[in-house]
């Protein structure tokens, strides 16, 4: 119940801040429009361009209630409702702009590519974007440096030769390797790849704001209660 | 000087004469004007609008300090609230020596002292907020902050702040919302509106923040300086308030750099470089 609160308050905030939610899907369809002459191009570049813009919606808002959860931890709330409350509003956001997308692709390029993969590519931007723009905002308190690292993680991600190992160590190289099954039509080792990827990047993200979260959002060792 | 504060001077001084008029001692017509003078300053409201006219903020002092003065006192309670040995450091800076503090149900303790003087970080350490360097605090019962600041959504309605912080508390929706616009009722204050908070006047925005921190009742309050903005009227309606919840049996600290409630206040404690002092 009270996670739902938190979640629900925390999409009623956002809702209503229409200028965001119209940038958030401009970034993805901007992505997708500069690159449509190329169909592999065009579909990585909007799952990345969703990735920015979730992670980016997430970094804010966990910034615009990092001064508030306080005072609801003193409310009642425990820091789990409220990290996972956030985190589940910003899942919510993630699948509403990814579904526009998704309907844009099958219409535009139905014929071409595995929709299903890319439907699970889209669902797994969202799922690792949320908890990772959380985690940054959880590390990096101040928005503007937070908004510069999810800039150089996704500018690394779009720039990195695939082949190099490394580009297993960004955050969103799940839909990378979903987005070459899509559309290369590639063997199942891509998809299976991608999403183990993007589940274990999902966890971890999840994690690390738990923990970061539950510290941040502690009862103080020097409080005690004389009757609970 | 500028115009404006040439403007607040007149009123201050006006203010003095008025009070004289009233028979104040000069002491504590010193502090009233005194106090005005530092509102003025944080808030940075010219002084008709902050306070209206001296002779109407003088004739409420007036008011406000005689019925408070018939107000009868009920014994206090238990303990709800002990600070005890409180330092903390920034860096180099000692922000508070050893600090104690305790505060009996049905007692309001005053939190003093020049701008930097560590109020709002005692405030915060008690709270739970903050860790102190050494020291600890126990609190016997519900525990309602309110902060000098923030603390409240820009896009979200005040209802749904209520329900916000009252799924918290454990209340259904239903009576948040009756909870929150019963408390903002009697800070004359409409709350049922559909206005985001960001819309709301700061003075409307410190109610909403008080509101927040009263739901549910809790026993011990702590209160940083929530009267920012408000207008004289409901600065007054909030004294009144406080001494409603102490009479309720509620223990409440307020940080304040008003001077003119000290003399009802239980305990005051002055956080000043030099004046620790905690007097009934």
């Amino acid at each position: 119940m009270r996670l739902l609160t938190v979640a629900e308050m925390a999409l009623r905030e956002l809702s209503r801040r229409r200028g965001v939610i119209l940038l958030l899907l401009a970034l993805p369809f901007v992505c997708y429009v500069v690159r449509h002459d190329q169909v592999g191009q065009s579909i990585r570049f909007v799952l990345l361009g969703l990735a920015w813009a979730v992670s980016t919606a997430a970094l804010f808002a966990g910034g615009t209630s990092r001064q508030i959860e306080p005072r609801l931890r003193l409310s009642g709330y425990r820091s789990h409702h409220l990290y996972l409350g956030r985190l589940f509003a910003m899942w919510v956001l993630g699948l509403a702009v990814a579904a526009p997308f998704f309907a844009l692709i099958a219409f535009d390029r139905g014929g071409q590519v595995r929709l299903g993969a890319v439907a699970a590519a889209m669902v797994l931007a969202v799922a690792v974007a949320a908890p990772f723009g959380l985690l940054i905002g959880a590390v990096v308190p101040r928005e503007l440096e937070g908004t510069l690292i999810l800039l150089v993680t996704i500018s690394l991600q779009m720039m990195i030769d695939p082949a190099d190992s490394i580009t297993r160590l960004t955050p969103f190289w799940s839909s990378r390797e979903i987005g070459t099954y899509a559309i290369d039509h590639t063997g199942t080792e891509y998809l299976v790849r991608g999403l183990t990827h993007g589940i274990l990047a999902t966890l971890l993200a999840t994690v690390l704001v738990a923990v970061l979260s539950t510290i941040r959002l502690r009862t103080r060792p020097h409080l005690r209660y004389a009757s609970r | 000087m500028t115009e404006r504060g040439m403007s607040d001077q007149r009123w201050l001084h006006a203010l003095g004469q008025e009070l004289a008029r009233h028979r104040f001692t000069p002491d504590v017509t010193h502090h009233v004007v005194a106090e005005a003078a530092a509102h003025l300053r944080d808030s940075g409201q010219p002084a008709l609008r902050a306070f209206g006219t001296p002779e109407g903020y003088a004739a409420a002092v007036a008011e406000s300090l005689a019925s408070q003065r018939r107000q009868p006192r009920r014994p206090r309670g238990r303990v709800r609230l002990r600070a005890s040995q409180i330092t903390k450091r920034y860096g180099r800076r000692t922000v508070l020596k050893p600090t104690d503090l305790t505060v009996h149900a049905g007692e309001v303790a005053a939190v003093v002292g020049a701008n930097g003087c560590g109020k709002s970080t005692f405030l915060r350490i008690c709270a739970g907020l903050l860790s102190p360097d050494s020291g600890e605090v126990l609190v016997d019962g519900l525990l309602g902050y309110c902060p000098q600041e923030g603390g409240t959504y820009d896009f979200l309605l005040p209802e749904e702040h209520f329900v916000l912080v009252g799924a918290g508390r454990g209340f259904d929706r239903g009576r948040s919302r009756q909870l929150g616009r019963g408390g903002a009722a009697t800070l004359h204050w409409d709350a049922a509106g559909d206005v985001q908070a960001r819309h709301l006047s700061g003075g409307t925005r410190q109610k909403l923040n008080l509101v927040m921190a009263t739901l549910g009742d809790p026993d011990v309050l702590l209160l940083d300086e929530p009267y920012q903005g408000f207008d004289r009227g409901t600065y007054l309606d909030f004294w009144q308030h406080v001494w409603r919840w102490r009479d309720e049996g509620r223990a409440i600290v307020v940080v304040t750099h008003l001077l003119n409630q000290l003399d009802q206040v239980d305990h005051v404690l002055d956080l000043t470089p030099g004046a620790r002092e905690v007097a009934a």
